[in-house]
């Protein structure tokens, strides 16, 4: 089974049932950025940044917000969880740094 | 099947106006949303909340639903509720995760039910699910393209009841994927209904905690205990990487938390390969012997040491 970590605006359309006109909305607020491309025929989604698509979708959708709040919300949630990466690796620098050995 | 009080779900008498039930929808969603709430059960929570709202902000559904309040409803506590004949599977609902109750009241068409027949006679037709679930990924199995082998379970609905099947694929995992990267393999989701294709699985990569190597972006941080003698005198000491052990050169006068660069010996990238960081870390031996202890004590006499120092420039 081969797996992809890439896909196009077609297929990304096809995928999440959405039109190109509103990816684009989306690429204008900042809330999904193609890897690669110009306009929407040549345009292409890493899959991580698509995660993050769709659950901007489901926001949008389900606490009726509209795209700038979805783009503060998605923004807030990235620095979430970067912070709480670097929290989990500080924390276990530290403990290394204390432990016996 | 038991009967579901909306009213209750969404925390509003059965009189609320549209305006009340949307101002207590939004506030629950907001808190239970499981994409801004990760904790156990919330995504449950969310699914009862926004099922309540999808038939109440509805005035016709509504109305349907306070009918079978009145009469069905009642008779909630042991017996259980059960939709009047002919009410099964009317509507034309398809959108999202619904209980059997609401399946029951509103239908459940594309779904295939026992009374609507397949959802290819009626041709109806709905792109299966896509289903996410975790990959945790050893870091030594990140430095090539691995083929690992997965498990999961994916929803087949039937008779207007889920159910879950478990399917196995052989995946290779691409090489230099990294923490919260996703992996997508198209058409391994929930299948789709009628002539409709299958949703996508998508796979959500957790690197394994290493008990030696840390990981900072491309990079890996190894602590490396030494001697004090060894921080003083320089040495040479063996380090273990990812692929293999090297020789790594502590100078003279090292200190304590001093990181050293091995090149290239920290995790692939698109571009190449991240570095190694050898963090030092001097360490007391446990226990001294009367014969250590005298050489610490001359050690103590014959230098001018002080640790401290810059405590005195403090005022």
């Amino acid at each position: 089974m081969t797996s992809t970590i890439l896909i196009s605006c077609r297929e990304l359309c096809d995928a999440e049932s959405v039109s190109e006109t509103y990816i684009i909305e989306a690429i204008e607020h900042g809330i999904i950025r193609p890897l690669e491309g110009t306009q929407g025929n040549d345009w292409v989604f890493t899959i991580t940044e698509v995660s993050w698509f769709k659950k901007a979708i489901r926001l949008q959708k389900d606490l009726e917000l509209d795209w700038v709040a979805v783009a503060l919300v998605l923004e807030l949630l990235q620095n979430k969880q970067s912070l709480e990466q670097e929290n989990q690796l500080l924390r276990q620098r530290l403990e290394r740094f204390h432990s016996e050995n | 099947m038991e009967f579901k009080d909306y009213y209750a779900a969404l925390g509003v008498k059965p009189e609320a106006d549209l305006k009340e039930i949307k101002n207590a929808y939004r506030k629950l969603a907001r808190k239970y949303h499981p994409d801004v709430n990760a904790e156990p059960g919330v995504a449950e929570k969310f699914k009862d909340v926004a099922e309540a709202y999808r038939v109440l902000k509805d005035p016709e559904k509504r109305a349907e639903y306070d009918e079978l309040r009145r009469y069905g409803g009642k008779r909630t506590a042991g017996e259980g509720f059960q939709a009047p004949p002919g009410r099964q599977s009317q509507g034309q609902e398809n959108e999202g995760d619904f209980s059997d109750f609401f399946n029951s009241i509103f239908g459940n068409a594309g779904r295939g039910s026992a009374r609507s027949g397949s959802a290819q006679e009626h041709g109806f037709a709905f792109r299966g699910q896509d289903i996410e679930i975790e990959l945790p990924i050893f870091l030594e199995d990140t430095l090539e393209a691995k083929e690992k082998p997965i498990q999961y379970r994916i929803p087949s609905y039937e008779n207007m009841q889920v159910s879950y099947i478990n399917k196995s694929l052989k995946v290779t995992i691409p090489a230099g994927v990294g923490e919260g990267e996703r992996i997508r393999l198209r058409g391994q989701g929930a299948p789709g209904q009628g002539s409709a294709p299958a949703g996508d699985l998508y796979l959500h990569v957790r690197l394994v905690p290493h008990p030696l190597f840390d990981v900072e972006g491309h990079n890996l941080i190894i602590t490396v205990p030494i001697a004090p003698w060894e921080a003083a005198l320089g040495s040479k000491i063996m380090v273990p990487t990812l692929d293999g052990k090297i020789n790594l050169s502590i100078k003279p006068d090292s200190q304590s938390g001093q990181r050293l660069r091995v090149k290239e010996r920290g995790l692939r990238s698109k571009t190449g390969r991240g570095d190694l960081y050898a963090v030092l870390k001097v360490v007391m031996p446990e226990k001294s012997t009367d014969q250590t202890n005298a050489l610490w004590k001359q050690l103590a006499e014959k230098t001018s040491f002080n640790p401290r120092q810059k405590w005195g420039e403090v005022k």
